[in-house]
């Protein structure tokens, strides 16, 4: 082919373009579609994913609990509870531990600013917050190392409960009184969407340094330690070395799933994730199905187009086009309509998903909005698209275009 | 220039054929301009096809320069009627999309000629034919005549020695069919071959002989 001729085809699409705006529709549509809904099937997946992240990403929960089986002469039916001592024993028999810290927590009274709220008060360390994803509103801090050697009376609180006890008010530096002990506010988590959790959301929740925690309660019982592995991949490893090497120091079964129990969220993650691309993927063939509509229509019409185009093609054919001529035409067409389509609908789908993603998400409670809301669009999504509509519009067009071009130049040029 | 050798043709709809030619032979020496006259179904337009390369008969051989064409390809069937032949029809059949200009040019860019060559190529046509003025008009913005004085410039776009035309002036008034007639006496005169086909007698009696279909047979010659 000469470059010449593409020119030529293009004039001629240009000439006819009004006639196949409907094709042209039907490609922006069809664009349209597949790439909003493959948009909000990505977004879905990412919000779930810094949802779940709320919780803490790649962490294993320990929970104390009861003997099921008979060990060693003992009885089953025990009670099974963490100890600090827990932390360091552990850490020091299992290197693939990452992070381990330990928590506990009590429901008190909390007053300040003269209000009195009942909340969930916690004891735990600094690396409490790279596990659990506590992260301080500008101006504040979680607890830091310090803090928690030297029993700070310091406090780190969900923006809940700042609202609730100060309203809307500078927060950082005021005191709380919990148990009749003043501590200082040092910081306040910012807020964040949370779909998992074990006593109400972080939102609700007031942190202490551990060893501060324990002048308000002097149990010395953790209520869960988290750990988080050095390789996700190592998470149900790190499970059974920890039941294991309680069991060897609580005097249980290695086999007692009920002595110590676990909240992994790793594999929780990777359920889930297998869901949500269940849910994309479908979502993604949804879209495609609509597009193969579509693609059906462009065909019609582009057998249509030929139709029209009889005598043209006759003609074209009678001083001396090549048949492949006749086929480069009808598929560079189809290629015009096509890019300018999927523009479109390109252009279209962007700013549709950026408006969207303008709308603020309320963090207050976990709702469907913090899902749809935020679609996101991809590189990935639009290379999706391409290949697809590619396909389809070059099968969409090549089949009308052999007919065309297999036209006998006689019979087209008497077509009126 | 142009020989046909026991030429048939014949068309199968259905369980019916239909012959169109049976046994034409004929020679059309380089230069010479031939009108080929007939009755309705005699075989006119089916011959002016074969011999336009247009189509290709069912029996019998065609020389065109000395070369048999009846076995080519559609492709290589093309390229013949691209450079060799060039086509004027009663209807003037011109893209309707297109400028005059374009119209004269395409046949130049099925060849691959360069930009160049084309513009030198379409301006010298059109000058010739008088209508250099209109060359930005559609076919539905000029009368009949200038039509088809544009599908005449556009059949000798690649130059070629050999001009077919299917009743040219049968669509025209006569003032217009008489300025195509002058322009093909013009070419004819430069030396082009060219074989047409009319009902016309005053028409017919232009050109050097006449040939007479009759029934896809050719009636015995008279010179003209």
């Amino acid at each position: 082919m000469n470059a010449t001729l593409p020119r030529f085809f293009w004039n001629e699409y240009r000439k006819r373009r009004k006639k196949t705006a409907l094709i042209t529709f039907a490609l922006f549509w069809g664009t349209l579609s597949i790439l909003l809904l493959m948009s909000f099937g990505s977004g879905i997946t990412t919000q779930f994913k810094v949802a779940f992240s709320g919780l803490g990403e790649t962490l294993i929960m320990v929970y104390g609990g009861q003997t099921s089986l008979p060990f060693e002469g003992l009885a089953k039916g025990r009670r099974i509870q963490l100890y600090p001592e827990d932390i360091d024993y552990l850490k020091e028999r299992i290197p693939e531990i990452g992070r381990i810290v330990p928590e506990s927590y009590t429901y008190l009274q909390v007053s300040a600013n003269g209000k009195e709220i009942n909340r969930n008060i916690h004891g735990t360390t600094d690396e409490f917050s790279l596990l659990r994803t506590q992260i301080p509103q500008m101006g504040g801090r979680f607890l830091d190392a310090d803090d928690v050697a030297q029993g700070r009376k310091v406090a780190f609180i969900g923006w809940q409960v700042a609202k609730d006890l100060f309203g809307g008010a500078e927060v950082v530096g005021r005191e709380i009184v919990i148990n009749r002990i003043p501590f200082t506010v040092i910081g306040v988590l910012k807020e964040k969407t949370q779909n998992s959790m074990y006593n109400g959301p972080d939102a609700e929740q007031i942190y202490l340094p551990i060893n501060a925690y324990r002048q308000i309660d002097n149990s010395r019982r953790l209520n869960q330690i988290h750990i988080q592995p050095r390789e996700a991949s190592q998470s149900k490893l790190i499970e059974s070395r920890v039941r294991t090497l309680l069991g060897r120091k609580y005097r249980f079964s290695p086999d007692d799933t009920y002595a110590v129990s676990f909240w992994n969220t790793i594999e929780n993650a990777q359920e889930s994730e297998a869901i949500f691309k269940g849910i994309e993927t479908f979502l993604g063939l949804v879209g495609a199905l609509t597009l193969l509509i579509g693609a059906v229509g462009v065909t019609n019409l582009m057998y249509a187009v030929a139709k029209e185009r009889t005598k043209e093609i006759g003609i074209k054919l009678a001083i001396g086009a090549r048949r492949r001529v006749i086929v480069q035409q009808f598929l560079l067409e189809t290629l015009f309509i096509f890019a300018k389509g999927t523009f479109w609908g390109f252009v279209t789908a962007f700013n549709i998903v950026h408006l969207i993603r303008l709308i603020p998400v309320s963090y207050d409670s976990i709702g469907i909005q913090s899902y749809l809301l935020r679609p996101e669009f991809s590189l990935q999504i639009f290379l999706t698209n391409m290949v697809i509509v590619g396909i389809l519009v070059f099968l969409s067009g090549i089949f009308p275009a052999l007919r065309a071009a297999k036209s006998d130049p006689i019979e087209s040029l008497r077509y009126e | 220039m142009i020989e046909l050798q026991g030429i048939t043709k014949i068309y199968k709809m259905g369980s019916q054929t239909l012959e169109a030619l049976r046994g034409v032979s004929l020679k059309i020496g380089k230069g010479e301009f031939i009108s080929i006259m007939g009755p309705s179904g005699s075989g006119k337009s089916t011959l002016m096809n074969i011999v336009g390369c247009l189509d290709t008969p069912t029996g019998g051989r065609y020389f065109l320069d000395g070369k048999n064409v009846a076995g080519l390809t559609f492709d290589q069937l093309a390229a013949v009627r691209n450079r060799k032949i060039g086509f004027v029809f009663q209807n003037f059949n011109l893209l309707p999309y297109s400028t005059a200009w374009e119209n004269i040019e395409l046949p130049m860019l099925f060849d691959g000629k360069n930009h160049r060559k084309r513009k030198e190529r379409v301006t010298e046509l059109l000058q010739a034919v008088g209508l250099y003025d209109w060359r930005e008009h559609r076919p539905s913005e000029l009368s009949g005549g200038q039509q088809q004085r544009i599908a005449l410039a556009r059949s000798l776009a690649n130059d070629p020695p050999i001009l077919l035309a299917d009743e040219p002036t049968g669509n025209l008034d006569s003032k217009s069919g008489q300025e195509i007639m002058d322009i093909l006496m013009r070419l004819w005169k430069e030396g082009r071959t060219i074989v047409m086909v009319t009902h016309n007698d005053e028409i017919a009696a232009k050109s050097q002989r006449v040939i007479r279909l009759f029934d896809g047979q050719v009636v015995p010659e008279r010179t003209a």
